[in-house]
């Protein structure tokens, strides 16, 4: 039992099959949403899982010049990190799998990790399109990294507490989102960013450099990493929804939240074009001034105001 | 019985296989020396109003991502090797239609000094549509076309 345990929660539930599931699903509706917007039917209710499907089952092209373990290690790397933030998250408004003081800290990073192995698996290549990928990528890192940590840390400040489930049940009390506006803001953009959805999606910009990093990989490297992008968006959301929007306490609460918070990423991806590199930088510059500017104030104000 | 046992799999595997490559046909898009207007045919085919979205057809940028090849206009002797070269960058399996009458025939531009003629002389191709330019509607009939003969194979 103790040993089964550990290997449903990594396998099955919460991490494994389930998120999987769930990241999948929530791709479709998130491009369902900006099909609607658009003005258009948008996909089936399958096609993430049949684009996945699809991927697997074609050739896997390693080209010349690369480095094939890191070109068939990273995508692997990247769904790993994925899968295991899900451990630590109150998916489906249950307890976190695991929890230790400071796990917060450390999904904040096993979710920049996604992001590094894109960014080496695209310098991993003889490919000048993946490299200027992988440069915007890093770039793009540098410039959210910082806001969107800080952002995640208000919530963590005021309940006294580096752990999600005490977070999380803090919020289930206090509405963090009106106390603290602003990080919820760039906490959400920053998620945008991290998924690179559009505006900040200049470092798989198709127009300019083909599909960035991506651009050398086939078949299989190309859905696991299209599976960690699905697995980070699902964890990324709850993450919000449990830190700013009073807490995720039972599935009904979960599904509410995470969709309404997919509402508005989907609104915003469609409201606006996409950001050059610089302009993403500037963008990040007085988002993570602004969160500073709040964390004067919280500080000058006192936790006692704002919890 | 294991026999029969790895064929009901095999069985499946070709099944879903099928239903995975018609239900997502990722697409890229080549013009190897046509006179734009069935690019622009193409283009307003991705447009809200015609959505290929709903068949799963998504445009890609780069060759290894994509599964058909989406071809225009009459091959030229310039664009002849960049044509097999985006061809051998796709990774199987892999299709290729030919849009327009100059990609299937030749077209107006036949007997030019600078083109080889049409598509199929470089490399092999699925499904023709012809037209100058095929409509929207056309291009859809014939991409849906393909995938039908997909499922029949
Ligand atoms: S078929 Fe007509 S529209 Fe298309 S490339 Fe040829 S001449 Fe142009």
């Amino acid at each position: 039992m103790n040993i089964l345990g550990p290997i449903i929660n990594v396998l099955f539930f919460p991490a494994g099959l389930f998120v999987l599931i769930i990241g999948l699903a929530y791709l479709w509706v998130d491009r369902k949403l900006v099909a609607q917007f658009q003005n258009r039917i948008g996909p089936r209710w399958f096609q993430p899982l049949a684009d996945v499907v699809k991927l697997f089952f074609k050739e896997e092209v390693v080209p010349d010049g690369v480095d094939a373990r890191f070109f068939v290690g990273l995508p692997i790397l990247a769904l790993a990190a994925a899968l295991t933030t899900a451990l630590y998250v109150p998916l489906v408004g249950l307890q976190g799998a695991y929890n230790f003081p400071g796990d917060l800290i450390v999904v904040v990073y096993l979710l920049s990790v996604v992001t590094m192995s894109l960014a080496l698996a695209g310098s991993n290549t003889a490919s000048r399109f993946s490299l200027i990928g992988a440069t915007r990528t890093l770039t793009q890192l540098f410039s959210y990294e910082a806001p969107f940590l800080l952002a995640l840390l208000g919530p963590a400040i005021v309940a006294h507490s580096w752990q999600i489930n005490t977070i999380n049940t803090y919020a289930g009390t206090h509405w963090i989102l009106l106390t603290q506006p602003i990080g919820f803001v760039i906490a959400l953009v920053g998620l945008m960013g991290k998924l690179e959805l559009p505006p900040f999606d200049a470092p798989e910009a198709e127009t300019e450099i083909v599909a960035g990093a991506m651009t050398d990989y086939s078949g299989r490297g190309l859905a696991i990493f299209q599976l960690a992008k699905a697995v980070e968006m699902v964890v990324g959301l709850t993450l919000i929804a449990a830190l700013y929007l009073g807490g995720i306490g039972n599935p009904i609460d979960f599904f509410a939240k995470t969709l309404i918070l997919l509402l508005f990423l989907a609104g915003l991806q469609s409201l606006f074009t996409r950001f050059r590199i610089e302009q993403t930088v500037k963008w990040w510059r007085y988002a993570a001034l602004l969160v500073l500017a709040q964390w004067v104030i919280m500080v000058v104000l006192g936790q006692g105001v704002l919890s | 019985m294991a026999l029969s046992l790895t064929e009901t799999w095999q069985n499946t595997l070709a099944s879903i296989k099928t239903w995975a490559f018609t239900n997502s046909p990722w697409a890229i898009h080549y013009n190897s020396g046509s006179c734009n207007g069935c690019d622009i045919e193409i283009l307003a085919t991705l447009t809200p109003r015609y959505d290929l979205e709903r068949f799963g057809v998504i445009l890609q940028g780069s060759p290894r991502h994509a599964d058909v090849l989406i071809c225009t206009g009459p091959v030229t002797l310039q664009s002849r090797d960049r044509l097999k070269r985006t061809y051998e960058q796709m990774p199987d399996p892999k299709f290729v239609v030919a849009v327009g009458s100059c990609a299937t025939s030749g077209g107006v531009f036949l007997g030019c000094y600078g083109v080889v003629g049409h598509i199929d002389e470089v490399i092999p191709v699925n499904a023709y549509i012809p037209g100058c330019p095929p409509r929207p509607e056309a291009i859809i009939d014939g991409v849906v076309k393909l995938l039908q003969s997909l499922q029949k194979k």
